[in-house]
């Protein structure tokens, strides 16, 4: 509980734990529509599930039309995938091509994963629609929690809950008057901080190279390579207006350097380096335990 | 709730709420009978390995007190990897958690042994049950294995 006398509602969503922390009690219907929230986004994005919206681009080209929301997520992988040169993608690497679904292709054996189609080649994605002209799989994972924190700020704002703390396993929203403090998971001890961050109207959103869903074998395979010590990004967190960025943010961190970064997004980064230096931008200054 | 705070607890405990109240039992005499081997319940082989301790025996307790411990399982990008959680249970109440990491796959070892020896350089690492801190928000690598390994020793527990 962030704060004495606040109430939570917690529940599992999108294969992860939720706690949604509010001032006061929400009102059953409200916990509906934060239910029914997730259950939508579910419906729209999971890759898990053959009914999905997104599931039908895995079964050839086609068009699916998304929900409104799915324009800001556009725009923050648009920019993500520029700013990358390519390396964060919604299109998840070895395109479904490589499992046979495009009879032209043939299956060649090869030691190197294939890596994930061009943005440019095989996908339109434009306002709420989304055009693949391969079968494909979309996944929004980098940003998509985040923005599920987001929507469902949103309908604590709108049924008049202004304080609250959105806890997405991690990946958070605070609103009101109450700042939260919130303690940095060490990267690898779970019982231990690194530090602290005082979450005031913000979101925060963390990322750890162990489970990030693609680009995450690359520094495992060099070092298995290369044999030298793994010198790279092994954690980060970030805070910025949305937990959509935020989280978009976190993975990006772990490719691109945060001054590229900073030039199109307002937020603040630490990131934490497998030879245990940290290096950060002033919104977590003299936050980190010394 | 007290103290868990550290984010694999923490989820950990939310999923557990049945273990959360004594619903007044009256500690007893009562020996804690054997407990049964965990099942492989989901996660990788659980080493059921409950040490009766003495305690409040079971009088209307749900979970029969002892030392249980499971290995709960998570993928991660470098395959199968696992998580050790050892729960102290007196009178269906959590009195004691213990997690290890033990990474099964030769890079995560590696990994996580070059980072361990770099990490005390730098950053500093304090135990999140000394901070005043109600969230933390930091890699959930482990919380699926730790709720896996959770519910294995719900069952062993019975």
């Amino acid at each position: 509980m962030p704060h004495p006398g606040w109430s939570s509602f917690s529940f599992e969503g999108i294969g992860t734990h939720w706690e949604i922390s509010t001032s006061s009690m929400l009102a059953p219907d409200v916990q509906r529509q934060l239910l029914a929230t997730v259950a939508d986004y579910d419906h729209t994005y999971s890759r898990f599930r053959p009914d999905s919206l997104v599931s039908a681009l895995e079964r050839g080209p086609g068009s699916i039309s998304l929900p409104g929301h799915s324009v800001a997520l556009r725009d923050v992988y648009e920019a993500l995938y520029r700013i990358s040169g390519g390396s964060m993608t919604p299109l998840i690497g070895s395109s479904l091509n490589r499992l046979g679904y495009d009879a032209g292709y043939t299956l060649v054996p090869s030691g190197a994963p294939e890596g994930a189609a061009k943005w440019e080649d095989v996908l339109e994605w434009s306002g709420t629609t989304v055009s693949s002209k391969v079968p494909l799989v979309l996944d929004v994972g980098a940003a998509g929690k985040g923005q599920l924190v987001d929507l469902l700020g949103e309908v604590l704002r709108s049924a008049g809950y202004l304080d609250f703390l959105v806890d997405g396993s991690g990946d958070m929203l605070h609103a009101g008057s109450m700042p939260v403090t919130v303690a940095l998971e060490h990267p690898y001890d779970p019982k231990q901080a690194i530090g602290t961050v005082e979450l005031d109207n913000s979101a925060l959103c963390a990322s750890a190279s162990n489970r990030r869903a693609w680009g995450d074998g690359l520094h495992h395979v060099l070092d298995g390579i290369t044999g030298q010590p793994i010198q790279t990004t092994v954690a980060t967190w970030t805070m910025a207006a949305s937990a959509m960025v935020a989280d978009a943010l976190a993975t990006a961190l772990f490719m691109v350097e945060p001054a590229a970064l900073e030039a199109e997004f307002d937020f603040s980064w630490l990131r934490v380096f497998s030879n245990g230096t940290a290096t950060f931008s002033g919104g977590f200054e003299g936050r980190l335990f010394t | 709730m007290t103290t868990p705070l550290r984010k694999s607890l923490y989820v950990g405990f939310a999923s557990v709420s049945i273990i959360g109240t004594a619903a007044g039992c009256a500690p007893t005499t009562e020996a804690p009978s054997t407990q049964t081997p965990a099942t492989q319940n989901g996660g990788q082989a659980s080493t059921g390995s409950p040490s009766a301790s003495t305690s409040a025996g079971n009088g209307g307790s749900t979970y029969k007190d002892g030392t249980y411990s499971a290995d709960g399982t998570y993928t991660s990008p470098n395959g199968q990897e696992t998580v050790g959680v050892e729960l102290k249970l007196a009178g269906d109440k959590v009195s004691a958690v213990n997690i290890t990491v033990h990474p099964s796959n030769p890079n995560t070892k590696k990994f996580q042994g070059e980072f361990a020896s770099g990490i005390a350089a730098q950053i500093v690492g304090k135990d999140i049950d000394e901070l005043n801190v109600s969230k933390v928000a930091g890699s959930s690598l482990t919380s699926g294995g730790f709720n896996d390994a959770v519910k294995q020793i719900k069952s062993q527990a019975k």
